[in-house]
């Protein structure tokens, strides 16, 4: 599978990991990882070291993962990300709704 | 033995030979079946077509026609499937594939096997009931269809009636091309023309495709036309429009847009990108300026007009605008690969003649694609600023005639009312209510416009009208101007409006009247028309457009007259 979800022990943190293109076909799968996680007043990483293309619908599913990590009080952080895909999220201005790293 | 159906079925027999017609017949009734026996083949092709017939056992030899030639015309005629079996005592190969050749679709060698005549007839009979439900299936899901093709027709027709307002023209300087994906567009463009006689252009681009993407469309064309109608400033439709599409999209929707607006009085371009790819100003055969993204997407946020990142740049004439959806960069071909921005600034790089730029833009990515099939709808649009326009179409005003009359009415603004609130449309919507005038409405709006603008910015706001005369001087002149709006604790505007009839009572004289709170200007020692080219234009415009105007007091009270008559 191209999603993983991994949460930390202190249940502080979780990870989701996406492999190959991040596009609508991964509309159930991504949210289905992480749609029973709860993390009180914690930090959903998505790590994006094995996306190698993100469109505008991925931008989307973004949207619908920081709407849940917002019910917990949670937010979302986006690390490992290529250059091209930096350059989508920018041209997206996602900076203002997301940490980058 | 036929477990499919509790109906008996109905078995033809087809034989010349009448042994072999009750043998089988004794067999299949006493199965359970219904038969109906014929002696040839033309015989038998009549049965299938007279009688509901689920099964044919043909014999291959016979007078008047073969089994052949019936296996042929039935299989030819029936759009159902009807499973023939072939009964034949010759057991070389050729003439058992001969058998299925013509269309059979088993055969049993003489002399038969009860046993096995059962399960062939069993399993033909399964197979027959599949074919039925396929049958069915596709028979519910073409009239499905047909019923979604109909409705698609029809809001297809509804909602371009919604969207259509074509300002492309060689006269307006406005073209594009939008190469949808599917019969809706997620991508739009709207233009309107402004109050300065430039256009106001929106290039939005709606998270996926289809009618789902461009459903929202319609809210923000009504805003858009709406509020241009009203002459608002273009940075509160933006606002109002990202309004609309938070309250109307899910979560993951959203709509990348560029709101651009020529300023034709000044000459200026001003561009919100809110997260399309690069919009290009081009000059000389040049790249000379690139207008990133700077904001959130429309619909994701709450946002207000101080918030959103505005670009400007003077614009000379001949220059040239290109903005294109990221369908044009992502436009793929047969091998995946992404058309992208490199090749796109190729074809700037690579263009001798400005008028062909666009369309070589479209042809480069025509090409690359070599006939792939589109991923996403493609949008490309030029706007080039032609020294003058011409407009076929405009806003169409629902001007309804009404007999002069006399009124006034009068505001005053305080420093926090002229930060929070755009007072002008409300005025113009006044005005138009009271005394619809067909021809002087772009008149009376630039006037209010221009007096409103510099009883706020030199009045209350104390800016230096100097400052505009370069245009990086203009583009710090407007930043300051928002930073004193935000910071400035005191000051005020006075507008009065007031309406007389004439003495004929077929016209009358409206009287536009502004005081600020500013120290006024030396008006006896200014020339008022000549000044250079970056100040001073509007109190030039101004006497221009109106009958009259005066400046009184200590320069700090302005009025303007304007005489109309319903027999111009």
């Amino acid at each position: 599978m191209s999603i993983s979800i991994s949460t930390s022990e202190d249940n502080k943190s979780a990870t989701i990991k996406i492999n190959g293109r991040f596009d609508f076909s991964l509309h159930n799968d991504f949210r289905k990882s992480y749609k029973d996680v709860s993390l009180p007043s914690g930090q959903y990483i998505v790590d994006l070291s094995g996306t190698d293309y993100l469109d505008s619908s991925a931008l989307g599913m973004l949207l619908l993962l920081k709407e849940h990590a917002e019910s917990q009080s949670s937010n979302v952080r986006l690390v490992n990300f290529s250059e091209d895909i930096r350059e989508i999220l920018t041209i997206a201005s996602f900076d203002k709704l997301f940490s980058l790293d | 033995m036929s477990s499919i159906s509790h109906k008996p079925k109905t078995i033809l027999i087809v034989d010349d030979d009448l042994t072999n017609r009750l043998v089988l017949r004794a067999l299949l009734t006493e199965a359970g079946f219904h038969t109906v026996e014929v002696e040839n083949g033309e015989q038998a092709v009549q049965a299938v077509e007279e009688q509901h017939i689920d099964i044919v056992l043909m014999d291959v030899m016979m007078p008047v026609m073969d089994g052949y030639q019936a296996a042929k015309i039935i299989k030819s005629r029936q759009s159902r499937f009807v499973p023939i079996i072939f009964l034949t005592a010759m057991t070389d190969e050729s003439a058992l594939a001969k058998c299925i050749e013509a269309g059979g679709d088993d055969f049993l060698t003489k002399p038969y096997n009860h046993v096995i005549l059962a399960s062939k007839i069993d399993s033909m009979l399964r197979i027959s009931s599949l074919y039925q439900n396929i049958e069915e299936k596709n028979k519910e899901i073409q009239e499905s269809h047909f019923l979604i093709q109909q409705e698609m027709n029809v809001s297809k027709k509804l909602f371009d009636k919604i969207i259509r307002n074509d300002m492309r023209g060689k006269e307006t300087g406005l073209n594009y091309s939008m190469s949808p994906m599917s019969m809706f567009n997620g991508d739009l463009i709207i233009a309107e023309k402004n109050q300065t006689d430039g256009l106001n252009i929106l290039v939005g681009d709606f998270t996926g495709h289809g009618l789902s993407a461009a459903i929202g469309a319609i809210p923000v064309t009504d805003v858009f036309n709406s509020m241009t109608q009203k002459c608002f400033e273009f940075t509160e439709m933006l606002v109002e429009a990202n309004e609309k599409l938070i309250d109307l999209l899910p979560t993951q929707m959203f709509m990348a847009a560029a709101m651009i607006s020529i300023d034709r009085s000044n000459n200026i371009i001003s561009v919100i990108n809110s997260g399309l790819p690069d919009i290009y100003l081009y000059r000389d055969k040049k790249i000379i300026r690139t207008f990133k993204s700077g904001n959130i997407p429309l619909g994701i946020s709450g946002l207000s007009a101080s918030q959103l990142e505005v670009e400007m740049e003077t614009l000379q004439f001949g220059d040239r605008l290109y903005v294109a959806t990221d369908g044009v960069m992502e436009a793929t071909n047969e091998s995946g690969a992404m058309y992208g921005l490199d090749r796109l600034l190729q074809v700037f790089d690579g263009n001798n003649d400005s008028d062909c730029l666009f369309d070589s833009i479209l042809q480069d990515v025509s090409d690359f694609c070599d006939g792939a099939a589109q991923t996403d709808d493609i949008t490309l649009l030029e706007f080039c600023h032609l020294e003058k326009v011409e407009y076929k179409k405009g806003i169409e005003y629902s001007n309804q005639y009404r007999e002069p009359s006399d009124w006034s009415f009068q505001f005053s603004l305080d420093i926090a009312s002229l930060r929070q609130f755009e007072i002008l449309p409300y005025i113009m919507q006044g005005v138009n209510q009271l005394q619809p005038l067909e021809y002087g409405r772009t008149s009376i709006y630039t006037v209010l416009t221009e007096l409103f603008t510099n009883a706020l910015d030199h009045g209350v706001l104390k800016l230096d009208s100097s400052m505009k005369s370069t245009p990086q001087g203009y583009m710090d002149y407007y930043q300051e101007k928002q930073k004193r709006l935000e910071s400035m604790s005191e000051g005020h505007i006075q507008i009065t409006l007031s309406h007389e009839l004439s003495k004929d009572g077929k016209g009358g004289r409206l009287s536009l009247g502004i005081i600020d709170s500013g120290e006024g200007f030396d008006h006896g020692a200014t020339d008022l028309v000549n000044k250079n080219q970056f100040s001073g234009r509007g109190l030039k415009l101004i006497s221009s457009l109106c009958t009259e105007m005066k400046v009184l007091g200590k320069g700090n009270s302005v009025m303007a007259y304007y005489d109309w008559s319903s027999e111009n």
